[in-house]
Order: C-alpha cells, then sequence, then structure tokens
C-alpha cells in the first residue's frame, strides 16, 4: 500500500495506491462549501429552534456532531478508496458504506483526462478522468491524485493499452513530436471567431427589428429634449455594442482554455494540453478514432481559419461544460487543419457533390414561409397590442431570402471516397465530417413530405461517436432520391469491404514483426 | 441452431413474403413470382456486396449457414398489429376524451361559454376521442402499408414511415445485442417486438414490431447467429 508521492522511477503497476492525501481537505472544503452556506443562511434560526427545544448544549452538540461527521466521511472516503493498474486492467475499489469494486480493460479505455483548476494546481492535486464508451459519463473519476502521478498515469495506461507487450512498447513512449502549437495570433483569432456567429446575427435581426421601438420608449425617458432621430438610433447601438462586447467576454474566456494548446502525436495516440487558468490535457488513441469534423464559422472561414474535432466514444464528459467537445485543433489556418486531418484520417483530396438544384428550391420555399410566419406573428401582436411598429418590416427579408437559399444549398455536399465518406453542411457554421467505412454503425435514409415532393432525400451515417448522441451524425442532406438510394447502399457495402482489408492488413501486419522479432532474439542469443 | 433448418428452408410464420417493390442491392431475386414461401428453389445466386475486388468473398449470410431463401425477401409485419395500434391509440384517445370532458365540464360550470350542464362536455369529450381514435386507425393503416423488413446478406434493412419514410440499414457486424419484448397487449394479441442494438447513437432506433412470437424468437436466433458470424475485434 503505497500513499501519496512515493513512488520514485517504479513501476506503477501491481501496486495498490490511494488518493492524493491533499484531496481530502479539497473535498472537504469543496463538497463542505454548500453545506457552510447553508449553515450560514438556514444555521443560526434552525439552531435557535433546536437550542429553545432541546437546549443549548445538546444542540452544540449536535451541530458538533454533524461536522465531525462530514470530516469522519471525507477521510473514510479516502482511506476506502484504492487503484490499482495491472497489465491490462485499471481496477478500482470503492465507497465507504456500499462498496463498489471496478474494473476497466485497459484496452477499452477511449481517453485518459486530467483537469486541473486554479487551487488544484496551487496544491498540486489533478482530476483524472477515463472514458470508455458504455458509461454515460466517465467511466472512472479519481479525486484527486497528485498531478505527477496523473501524468505517470495517463502515459503508462495508454502505453499498456497499446498491446500487452510492456517491453515492445517501451522504446515508444517518448516518440512524440509535437504537430500543433497555438500562436497568440492564432488565439487572437480564436477570440475573436469563437464568439458563435449564428447567435449574433439573430440578435443583430432581432435587435433591429425591435430595438427601435425601445429605443424610442427608452429615450423618451432618457433624454428629454433630444431629437427623436437620435433617440431611434441609441437602440440599435446599444444592441451593437452588447453583442459586441458578449462576443468579446466570450472569446477571452474561450482563449483562456485554449491558452497554450499543444498537440503532440505519438505511434498511437495523439496528447493535447490546454488551458491558462485551469489545465486540461488528454489522450486521443488515433485507433479509436470515430469520426473528424473540420468546422468553420463565417469568421474563421473569411480569414482562412478553421477548427478540427476528432471523435472517439469516450463518454461526453458530462458536467465539464465547455470541455464537453474535444478539440483536437481549436483554430489553425484551414490548410494546416486538412493537413492534420489527412494525417489522421486519409480521405486524400475531396471533390463535393453538391444536391441537385431543386434542393435550392426547397429551400426559398422554406425562408420564405418562415418569412410570411413572422410578419403575420408581428402584425397579429401589433393589431393585439395596438401598439404601432413596423410589422412589415420582416418582409424586406424575402429580398435575401434568394441569397440565403442559395447559400445554404451551396455548402451542403458529400463525397465518397474511397475508405472515408465526406459530407458537409451549414453556412454559418460549415461542418466537414469525415467517417471512415469501417466505423460507420448503421445508415439511414429519411424522406419527408416535403422532401419526396421534390424527390429528395437526406442520408445519415451513425458512428459511435460520443458527439453523434446529440444529432450530430454525418448527413448528406437533400441529395436526389437515387443518390439516396445508392449512397445507403454503398456506404453499409463499404463497410464490409473496408473490414475485410483492414483484417487482411492486419494479419499481415501482425506477422511481419514476428520474424524481425524472432531474428532479433536470434541476435541476442548469438 | 436447428429450429431454422427445419422448415426446408421455409420463412417462418408469421411474416408474410410480398413481391419486392424495388430492387435493393444485395437483394436475391424471387423471380417476381411472390411465392418463394413454398418455392425454396425459387432464389437464385447469393448477393454479391458490390466491390469487384471482393466479390469473391462469401457474405454474412452465407457463412452462417441461412437458407438463401429466407435471404432477400422482404416481409411486412403480422396483420394484428393494426389491431395493436389502434388498442394504443384508442387508449391514448379515451384519455385525451376524458380529459378535455372533464376540462368542458368545468369551463361550463365556471364560465358562460359553454352551456351548463354535463351533456355538452361530454360531447366534446366523446367529439376529441372519436377524432383522435380516427387518427389513430389512419396511422395504423398507413404505417402498417409503410412497414417492410429484410434480412438481407449483410444487413437487417428496414422501411418504414407514413409522413417521413426512413429506411434503416444495419450491417450485421455492428450489431451488440438482439432483445424482443412483448408488452401486456401484445400478449394478448400475441405479438412482439424486436429491438436490434448497435453502439451507434439510433441504435434504439432499430424495432420491429408486430411479429408472431415465434418469428420474433427465430429472428433473434437467427440474427445473433448472423452477428457472431461477421464478428470483428475492435466495434468501438
Amino acid at each position: 500500500m503505497t500513499d501519496g508521492e512515493t513512488t520514485g522511477g517504479e513501476p506503477l503497476t501491481g501496486r495498490v495506491f490511494r488518493l492524493h492525501p491533499l484531496s481530502v481537505p479539497y473535498r472537504l472544503v469543496e463538497n463542505g462549501l454548500g453545506l457552510v452556506i447553508a449553515v450560514l443562511f438556514i444555521g443560526p434560526p434552525a439552531f435557535g429552534a433546536v437550542a429553545g427545544t432541546v437546549g443549548v448544549t445538546v444542540a452544540l452538540a449536535l451541530a458538533g456532531g454533524l461536522a465531525v461527521t462530514v470530516v469522519v466521511y471525507g477521510i473514510a472516503y479516502y482511506r476506502r478508496f484504492e487503484y490499482e493498474l495491472t497489465a491490462d486492467t485499471f481496477d478500482i475499489c470503492s465507497g465507504v458504506f456500499a462498496r463498489r469494486e471496478r474494473e476497466i480493460p485497459l484496452g477499452r479505455i477511449q481517453n485518459v483526462d486530467i483537469s486541473q483548476n486554479v487551487v488544484q494546481r496551487v496544491l498540486g492535486i489533478a482530476e483524472l478522468r477515463l472514458e470508455t464508451a458504455g458509461a454515460s459519463g466517465s467511466e472512472a473519476q479519481l479525486q484527486f491524485v497528485g498531478e505527477e502521478r496523473a501524468g505517470q498515469l495517463q502515459a503508462e495506461i495508454s502505453r499498456l493499452s497499446r498491446d500487452g507487450d510492456a517491453d515492445a512498447a517501451d522504446e515508444a513512449t517518448d516518440r512524440f513530436e509535437t504537430v500543433f502549437e497555438i500562436a497568440d495570433r492564432e488565439l487572437g483569432v480564436l477570440a475573436l471567431v469563437s464568439a458563435d456567429a449564428q447567435l449574433l446575427s439573430i440578435l443583430f435581426v432581432v435587435g433591429s427589428v425591435f430595438m427601435p421601438t425601445i429605443g424610442s420608449i427608452v429615450g423618451a425617458e432618457w433624454f428629454f429634449g433630444v431629437e427623436a432621430g437620435l433617440s431611434g438610433l441609441i437602440g440599435p447601438l446599444a444592441t451593437l455594442v452588447g453583442i459586441l462586447a458578449l462576443g468579446l467576454v466570450y472569446g477571452a474566456i474561450n482563449a483562456t482554455l485554449y491558452y497554450g494548446f499543444t498537440l503532440r502525436r505519438g505511434d498511437e495516440e495523439l496528447r493535447y494540453e490546454r488551458g491558462l487558468l485551469q489545465r486540461y490535457s488528454g489522450t486521443i488513441p488515433l485507433g479509436k478514432v470515430q469520426s473528424l469534423t473540420i468546422e468553420e464559422n463565417v469568421l474563421a472561414r473569411a480569414l482562412g481559419y478553421a477548427s478540427l474535432e476528432i471523435e472517439t466514444a469516450g463518454g461526453s464528459g458530462g458536467e465539464g461544460g465547455q470541455d464537453t467537445s474535444q478539440s483536437a485543433v481549436p483554430i489553425a489556418r484551414r490548410s494546416r487543419v486538412f493537413e492534420l486531418a489527412n494525417s489522421i484520417e486519409p480521405a486524400g483530396e475531396m471533390t463535393f457533390e453538391r444536391p441537385p438544384k431543386r434542393a435550392r428550391e426547397r429551400y426559398a420555399a422554406r425562408y420564405a414561409g418562415v418569412v410570411a410566419l413572422l410578419t403575420g406573428l408581428l402584425y397579429l401582436i401589433q393589431s393585439v397590442l395596438s401598439a404601432s411598429f413596423y410589422w412589415w418590416a420582416p418582409l424586406g427579408l424575402l429580398l435575401l431570402v434568394p441569397v440565403a437559399a442559395h447559400l445554404k444549398w451551396r455548402s451542403r455536399g458529400y463525397y465518397v471516397g474511397e475508405n472515408h465518406v465526406v459530407t458537409r453542411n451549414g453556412f454559418w457554421v460549415r461542418q466537414l465530417k469525415v467517417v471512415p467505412y469501417y466505423r460507420v454503425q448503421t445508415v439511414l435514409s429519411s424522406e419527408t413530405v416535403f422532401q419526396r415532393r421534390r424527390r429528395l432525400g437526406t442520408v445519415t451515417i451513425d458512428t459511435a461517436g460520443a458527439r453523434s448522441l446529440v444529432g450530430n451524425d454525418a448527413a448528406a442532406v437533400d441529395v436526389s432520391s437515387e443518390t439516396t438510394e445508392r449512397l445507403r447502399e454503398h456506404v453499409a457495402g463499404a463497410l464490409y469491404d473496408s473490414l475485410r482489408r483492414r483484417r487482411r492488413e492486419a494479419s499481415t501486419r501482425r506477422e511481419e514483426p514476428t520474424v524481425e522479432e524472432s531474428a532479433a532474439t536470434a541476435e541476442d542469443s548469438g | 441452431m436447428s429450429v431454422d433448418r427445419d422448415g426446408a428452408g421455409r420463412p417462418r410464420d408469421g411474416g408474410t413474403v410480398k413481391p419486392p417493390l424495388c430492387h435493393y442491392p444485395g437483394m436475391s431475386d424471387p423471380s417476381g413470382d411472390g411465392t418463394a414461401e413454398d418455392t425454396p428453389s425459387a432464389s437464385p445466386a447469393a448477393p454479391s456486396s458490390g466491390d469487384p475486388e471482393t466479390d469473391d468473398q462469401p457474405s454474412v449470410a452465407a457463412e452462417a449457414g441461412l437458407d438463401e431463401s429466407i435471404v432477400g425477401v422482404p416481409r411486412e409485419l403480422a396483420s394484428t398489429v393494426r389491431l395493436q395500434w389502434i388498442v394504443g391509440s384508442a387508449i391514448g384517445a379515451l384519455v385525451a376524451g376524458v380529459v378535455l370532458g372533464v376540462v368542458g365540464y368545468v369551463v361550463s360550470e365556471r364560465t358562460e361559454l359553454l352551456a351548463p350542464g354535463i351533456e355538452p362536455a361530454a360531447r366534446i369529450g366523446i367529439a376529441a376521442f372519436a377524432l383522435f381514435t380516427l387518427f389513430g386507425v389512419l396511422r395504423a393503416v398507413l404505417l402498417y402499408r409503410s412497414w417492410e423488413y429484410v434480412v438481407r446478406a449483410d444487413s437487417l434493412f428496414l422501411s418504414r414511415g407514413v409522413l417521413t419514410r426512413v429506411r434503416t440499414v444495419v450491417p450485421y457486424v455492428r450489431v451488440q445485442h438482439i432483445d424482443t419484448t412483448r408488452s401486456p397487449l401484445e400478449r394478448l394479441l400475441g405479438l412482439s417486438t424486436l429491438v436490434v442494438y448497435t453502439a451507434g447513437s439510433r441504435g434504439a432506433d432499430v424495432t420491429i414490431p408486430g411479429l408472431t412470437p415465434e418469428r420474433a424468437s427465430t429472428m433473434q436466433e437467427r440474427l445473433e447467429r448472423l452477428t457472431t458470424e461477421s464478428e470483428e475485434e475492435d466495434a468501438v
């Protein structure tokens, strides 16, 4: 049994570890914080009430007992939490009252993530999370281990999970090369670009429609004697400034999250580190990549930047908030992103097939319908409230409808490669999804009534990726119904072909090293 | 294992064989007469996967030793499934009718919007019930007509949907496990539902309702065989 940081250079496997001792006070404070607040707010009256009925000494004893219980539980949690790394599993034995023993086969681990907030960094502790495909959240969560230990565990787990053979993998451990390092300039671009463009545009439209009215109301109260025309300007101006400020704050937060982002590549995995205040690091095993997403919003596209996201089947981290989506590269020059994507999944040169032109008519009809609906709604509101505002203003948007329809149509597309199928969607946020055939789970095609009228259909390619849980699957939208049939059957068929190819390759690869190894052992003995 | 072969390759009961509406790749052609049920010899040629390089590879179904007459024949659901859906929607309609009736009664008691008394409220409730039931019947009939599933050489194929037509291809390699479930209503009507799970997010979507219990268990067993036959070491 080993506590704390007394490992030195000894191997990590085959020994039972406990969490870092400092995790006891940290967890106490963290979990106790809510309790402390509760005590401060409802404590005195509750204490008074209890003291009133049973007497001050008894109440004091009760309060003291409560505090002691919390502390004892914290210590007990620490005492009863043990983990062990064996050659092929990661075992955790935990629980104060209800005990749980969990064995996680190393080969099934998708990602190993380490996160540290500021306080944890000062204390030198870190949270380690293991993600597998099965669990909805993290399969294992170690709160908290020493930061050094966390790094060792991360490295060791990925080394052992590569193949059970510890000796052969030993050499490969340190062969990491830095693939990407975020530059200050890119961080600036990230801050600028990361504010969601779609949100901005919606806010802008809403603002320009409603703000004049609000502006005139507010302006009338605030600026007596100021000309009506000027007060009409204040509304939109305020909106614009507000939006910009919001965007900048959001961008700045994003910039701190991705500060110092480095992506390193080993033989079998990618490893990233990021964060200014809160540090994150994680592993992405290349053998478990489900799909790649290259994303660029309007702003990023205009500047020639894009981001890359690598999806594994690992649980989507749940509580993490921003770190649920695993950006492999938060922002980089478009060419570099494509280069990196190609080195992970060699999809080659992609030539996209656009949906037929009649899809464009569909979008135009749809947008015109939305505009009509909006106008009708505003008219209704106006006549109910008997207020007068420009309810017909949205009709001006009709001019934009053909443009919008064209842009939407233009940004859609699909590409059927030798080993991959790629789909492209979205104007405001353009997403390229690269799915290798051998990762396809199911393929489904759907045709709504409206699509059938124009002989169109949608093909959705489902993978086991964590992000596809939120309906973010690769989809070829509004392709012709013949293509729908063809694409669906092609992808399903290509799955088998690529599986067979991979199996053949794997078997030949397995044969080759054995020859070398036997030669090596012959040399050794000779 | 033997359950499947004892019928001399005859498709098991429950699913009535119907002629294919269109030709799917990877589907054998039952020579258009739609009577594959009694003529196991009528289904030729194992289907090909479409890639010239791997054409010589036997399909998963062939490797699993599945009778070729089963493979690639489109099937529809048992006709009693309509009754199941209708009863299901009628129960929903009943609840909606009662709720609306009660609301109508309260409204008529409290306000002037409705004539007082139980009668107008009851009329509202009955009208709602009738409307919802009619909708349910229509939906059941159309949905039944749209349903079709095919046990293909390499994958399971489902096609259904009234307003939005959805066709799903589930390659056997991707099947994680298979459930058959029977709700009380299904037990009453002698029906069963087959649920095929994959690691994909839409795995739970692959559900075939309206199978006879025998057919469901045959399918389950058959799919399990196909799945183990097409075993792949690293699914995710």
